[in-house]
């Protein structure tokens, strides 16, 4: 419940009829759970992503607003409208598909125009909705071609025409990218960047690939185990994350379970279970002592030095154990004196000193730390 | 002036006309698929050797065509004894106008092709389409439905034993089936006590057309179902969401969708059935009586009947290869869209 | 059992048979249903030591055909019917009969002793005779048939109730006698008015069937059929409300006969075997069993007084003497038997 109240409070505006809204839906699959009890409001012209790992009951809250799966309980609306029992093609939205599911016997233009000839719509006003969208995806010269002759970028852009052509009030995109190789994904998550700019209308999209999220939406919803975490910007997600659960799946993070053992007016002192003792700082409301709770500090947040840094702050020794080059980053995994595994990503510079056994020493501003309830 | 099957037994002339004719009589389901493989065998050996990139040495290499041959080899040799060869004696007799076994008979000519345009013969051959055409619809209609709850709405479990006990019937001599239909339809059969017991008037439908439509529609439908079924079991659903989606309702989605996607299938089930249907000989037989002489009795009538007329019935029996021919080919070409659209 | 019997000539004319004949010292026949039994060729072997393979055919065409494409040496004996004797005699397809080898040919009632189908019983021995007539249900016709017009002036009556023989000259012939032309007929107009009267009723023919009527006719689904005696009689003494006539105005009287291909394996074993039959005791113990008419006057001695009397196995004189046997007419007459049977089976 806790996370309704987050959702809501972050809502950009308050007063605006959301374009889509879940309320208190419940979906079982015989005795699977696959999404319980959940609230979700999404505004016009969002790009709302929808993030978490496989399983996690994403891509079923888009079947059940796309209507192709019912709520057991609960309410979709779309627009305002009580759309629970409203088969899917009588909902004014469009689905763009993992797999495109592009009508392979018919040629591009005939797929593009299939939802508009559905409608009744005059010939003269399909050819240049068509024309329209074609252009917007580009595809303009392929018109013709049937999608089994199609790349995957190509199939992928006429799924999309496909759907926007319909100028529906909400666009869904079930992990639209997700068949794409690294550079193809890369470029189409700036088109569909673009082509919410200038469509304007509402996307909503399913994905699992954290920095698509990031990087494509407004707002983000992270969804494990049938529930929704946490919904927020992607910079609250990533920089504020509420549970432990969306600290670590939105980035790498490292984490200290532990008890707050010291209080002081900016700070905590955490002590975790191998006796290790970390700065943190306050909470709201104010941690008491013996508190449960969790820090949390990022990788990149961590400074790495062969000598015994000055600073205040958490510092501990350890020794490098594992040791990754990743081009712009090193990715070092440090043991512990303690006995925990943190892992720091230094910028990749020249020194090159590193290697695995080398004693090391870890660093980092209690501020960039950060606490989380315990799970 | 030659004589036919009159030059002593053991003669070349008697080895031809015994090789003729056990490829007459040999049943519709050893034939057909002997017709469905000749395509494959006559492209597949072409393939490597004509791409356009390797120069000849290359293409005569022996570890080129070695593999194909071995392979393709006794397959080859099967069609060319049972199909090649005994097609081409048929046609050789059915160039002999009036030929009689044992008889004397004059040069070659087209005279037993004239004969097949008298119009009792066409109306043999309408009869025979008709029949054809007829059963094949009534299967499409009954087995669609039937192929389409099996593959997409039976419970998953049970789908395999479904399925089975649909096609059971295969496994009976088509025979034995046609027979048994005999008893279900005869005035005072099992169908008119039930008519007569839920009050509906009493049908003399043996022999009939409507005793052969509905012989032939139930000794086929398992085919149709059985082809419907694999067509409609690879159909993405997922298509049909998409439409649904689109704002197709159910009905626009399945005449849209559902039907364009599983048309190979359609085709490939309506001309199995049409051409085991054209020249089915049971059922009619069996169950037609004086009403329903079709082709293939009138081809065995010409070999095995009175007239013994083998040339005209030589000529017929081109006709009935070369429609069949005709359908295989329409098969091969619409049958299977995959190997129409060449990929990018 | 026309459709069964069918396919089992389909099998057969597929391919010869395993064992091919001769090879194995076995006698292999060729004949009708209800011809012989099991008891007949067991006791043959159990004479002999030669086993017996029987095959069965429903039509001489079908036989005909099996021998000339490639079955000549299948079978070591054949039953092929008068009109057919003559015909596989003019195609050289029998064995001249060798006298010397024979015996029992005095049993012979005298009219079969010099048949016209085959002068002097040269290529064949009589085996049988009988006729071809009317077997119908008595609850299920109108009145009593007593000749072949009852079919056309019953025609509405019986409409789809009727079966004729699936055989061009039986089924024309008795289309001919009806009109008081002879079987044989080589008169063209003669011919083509059968054809066209034959078509009159051809609407209200269910089917043309030489086996195959009888459930129907028993469960009163069909009234009349066309008949051999043979089938006929069988059919009278299983169920009495089963009658055969014999048209009066004459009905056709055929023989089966025993003959040896010209190629035959094994050729003293068929011998044997028509010594075997011609034998009184066998012949008359033969026909107890299997009822047909046999063409043996000591075994007929032989048989008890309720068979000699059975007017449909042994018909008067006086219905004899307006029957005629099947002959073979003129080519020209062939060919125009052939095109009308064709018309009518195909209109």
């Amino acid at each position: 419940m806790a996370q309704t109240v987050q959702a809501t409070a972050v809502a950009p505006t308050t007063e605006t009829q959301p374009d889509v809204e879940l309320r208190q839906v419940l979906k079982t699959f015989g005795a699977e759970v696959a999404v319980r009890q959940l609230d979700l409001r999404v505004q016009p012209g969002e790009f709302f992503s929808i993030l978490g790992p496989s399983g996690c009951g994403k891509t079923t809250i888009l079947r059940m607003i796309a209507g192709f799966e019912s709520p057991t309980a609960g309410e979709v609306l779309i627009q305002g409208a009580n759309v629970s029992r409203v088969p899917a093609h009588r909902r004014p939205v469009n689905t763009v598909f993992q797999s495109y599911a592009l009508f392979d016997h018919m040629t591009v233009r005939d797929n593009i125009a299939f939802g508009l000839k559905i409608r009744r719509m005059g010939s003269a006003q399909v050819r240049d909705r068509v024309a329209e969208a074609l252009r917007l995806v580009r595809m303009e010269p392929m018109a013709n071609r049937y999608p089994a002759q199609l790349s995957g970028g190509q199939q992928q852009r006429v799924a999309l025409a496909r759907a926007l052509v319909n100028h529906p009030a909400v666009m869904l995109l079930d992990e639209p990218l997700g068949a794409l190789d690294q550079k193809l994904r890369k470029q189409m998550q700036v088109e569909l960047a673009n082509l919410h700019r200038q469509l304007g209308i509402t996307f909503i999209m399913v994905t699992h690939d954290q920095e698509e999220a990031l990087s494509l939406s407004s707002r983000i919803a992270v969804m494990n185990n049938g529930q929704i975490e946490q919904v927020g910007t992607p910079s609250d997600i990533y920089d504020r994350p509420h549970t432990p659960f969306v600290a670590d799946f939105i980035g790498d993070t490292n984490l200290f379970p532990g008890r707050v053992d010291r209080v002081y007016p900016a700070q905590v002192q955490v002590t975790t279970e191998s006796g290790l003792r970390v700065l943190a700082p306050a909470m709201t409301p104010a941690a008491s002592p013996l508190q449960n709770i969790v820090v949390s500090v990022r990788p990149e947040k961590i400074n790495l030095s062969l000598s015994a840094p000055g600073s205040e702050g958490n510092c501990y020794q350890g020794q490098v154990s594992h040791l990754m080059y990743l081009g712009t980053h090193l990715h070092c995994v440090v043991r512990l004196s303690s006995g925990e595994a943190l892992t720091v990503r230094q910028p990749n510079r020249a020194e090159g000193a590193l290697a695995v056994d080398t004693p090391v020493y870890v660093h980092w501003a209690a501020a960039d730390c950060l606490v989380l309830d315990a799970a | 002036m030659r004589e036919w099957g009159d030059e002593g037994m053991g003669g070349w002339g008697e080895i031809r006309i015994l090789t003729a004719f056990a490829f007459l009589t040999l049943p519709t389901f050893l034939t057909l698929p002997t017709f469905l493989t000749l395509p494959t065998f006559l492209t597949l050996p072409m393939a490597p050797i004509s791409s356009p990139k390797i120069p000849w040495a290359e293409r005569l290499a022996p570890r080129r065509w070695l593999g194909p041959v071995v392979m393709l080899g006794p397959a080859g040799v099967w069609l060319l004894l049972l199909l090649v060869l005994p097609t081409l004696l048929i046609l050789e007799i059915s160039l002999v106008p009036g030929l009689r076994l044992g008889q004397p008979s004059g040069g070659y000519g087209l005279g037993n092709y004239l004969q097949i345009l008298q119009p009792v013969y066409l109306r043999v051959i309408g009869r025979s389409l008709s029949f054809a055409v007829g059963s094949t619809l009534l299967c499409l209609v009954l087995g669609f439905p039937v192929a389409y709850w099996l593959a997409l709405m039976s419970p998953q479990r049970w789908r395999n034993l479904l399925l089975v006990g649909f096609i059971l019937p295969l496994w009976t001599s088509s025979l034995l089936r046609a027979y048994a239909w005999t008893a279900i339809l005869r005035p005072s059969g099992v169908l008119n006590t039930i008519f007569t017991a839920v009050g509906l008037p009493a049908q003399a439908w043996l022999n009939t057309p409507t005793a052969v439509f509905i012989g032939l529609t139930y000794s086929f439908l398992p085919y149709m179902v059985l082809i419907l079924y694999a067509s409609l079991e690879k159909l993405d659903t997922r298509l049909l969401e998409a439409a649904a989606d689109l704002g197709a309702t159910p009905f626009q989605g399945f005449w849209k969708i559902t039907i364009p996607q599983v048309l190979p299938g359609i085709a490939a089930g309506s001309l199995l059935v049409f051409i085991s249907t054209l020249g089915d000989f049971v059922v009619p037989t069996l169950l037609g009586g004086a009403s329903s002489m079709n082709i293939s009795r009138l081809i065995y009538n010409q070999f095995l009947g009175p007239t013994r007329a083998w040339g005209f019935g030589s000529a017929l029996s081109m006709l009935l290869i070369l429609a069949v021919s005709l359908s295989i080919a329409l098969l091969l070409r619409y049958g299977d869209k995959s190997t129409v659209t060449e990929p990018s | 059992m026309a459709g069964l019997a069918a396919a089992n000539c389909r099998q057969n004319l597929a391919g010869p048979p395993a064992g091919g004949g001769g090879g194995d010292g076995s006698l292999h026949i060729y004949t009708w249903a209800n011809y012989t039994d099991d008891g007949l060729a067991a006791a043959f072997t159990e004479r002999t030591g030669i086993p017996v393979v029987i095959d069965i055919f429903d039509s001489n065409e079908v036989m005909l055909t099996r021998l000339q494409a490639g079955g000549g040496d299948a079978y070591s004996i054949i039953y092929p019917s008068d009109y057919m004797v003559s015909e596989m005699i003019d195609l050289g397809l029998l064995t001249e009969l060798d006298k010397e080898r024979l015996s029992g040919l005095e049993n012979l009632k005298a009219k079969w002793r010099n048949p016209a189908y085959d002068p002097d019983n040269a290529h064949s021995v009589p085996f049988c005779w009988g006729t071809t007539g009317l077997l119908y249900n008595r609850e299920a016709v109108p009145g009593t048939p007593t000749d072949w017009d009852f079919l056309w002036k019953n025609q509405a009556a019986l409409s789809r109730r009727i079966t004729m023989l699936d055989d061009m000259r039986e089924t024309l012939g008795a289309t001919l006698k009806s009109l008081g032309y002879s079987y044989n007929s080589n008169n063209p107009a003669e011919i083509e008015a059968a054809y066209k009267r034959l078509l009159e009723l051809r609407p209200d023919i269910a089917a043309f069937k030489t086996t195959g009527f009888e459930n129907e006719l028993l469960g009163g689904d069909l009234s009349v059929s066309m008949a051999y005696s043979s089938d006929a009689i069988a059919l009278t003494l299983e169920d009495n409300r089963m009658e055969y006539i014999i048209p009066a105005s004459g009905a056709s009287l055929w023989t089966d006969t025993l003959a040896i291909p010209a190629t035959a394996p094994n050729p003293d074993a068929a011998y044997q075997w028509i010594n075997f039959l011609l034998e009184p005791e066998v012949a008359s113990a033969a026909v107890k069993r299997l009822l047909f008419a046999t063409a043996n006057q000591a075994a007929f001695d032989r048989l008890p007084a309720e068979i000699q009397g059975n007017e449909d196995l042994y018909p008067s004189e006086a219905i004899l003497a307006k029957s005629e046997g099947i002959v073979a007419v003129d080519t020209a007459s062939t060919d125009l038997f052939d095109q009308f049977w064709t018309k009518v089976t195909s209109a």
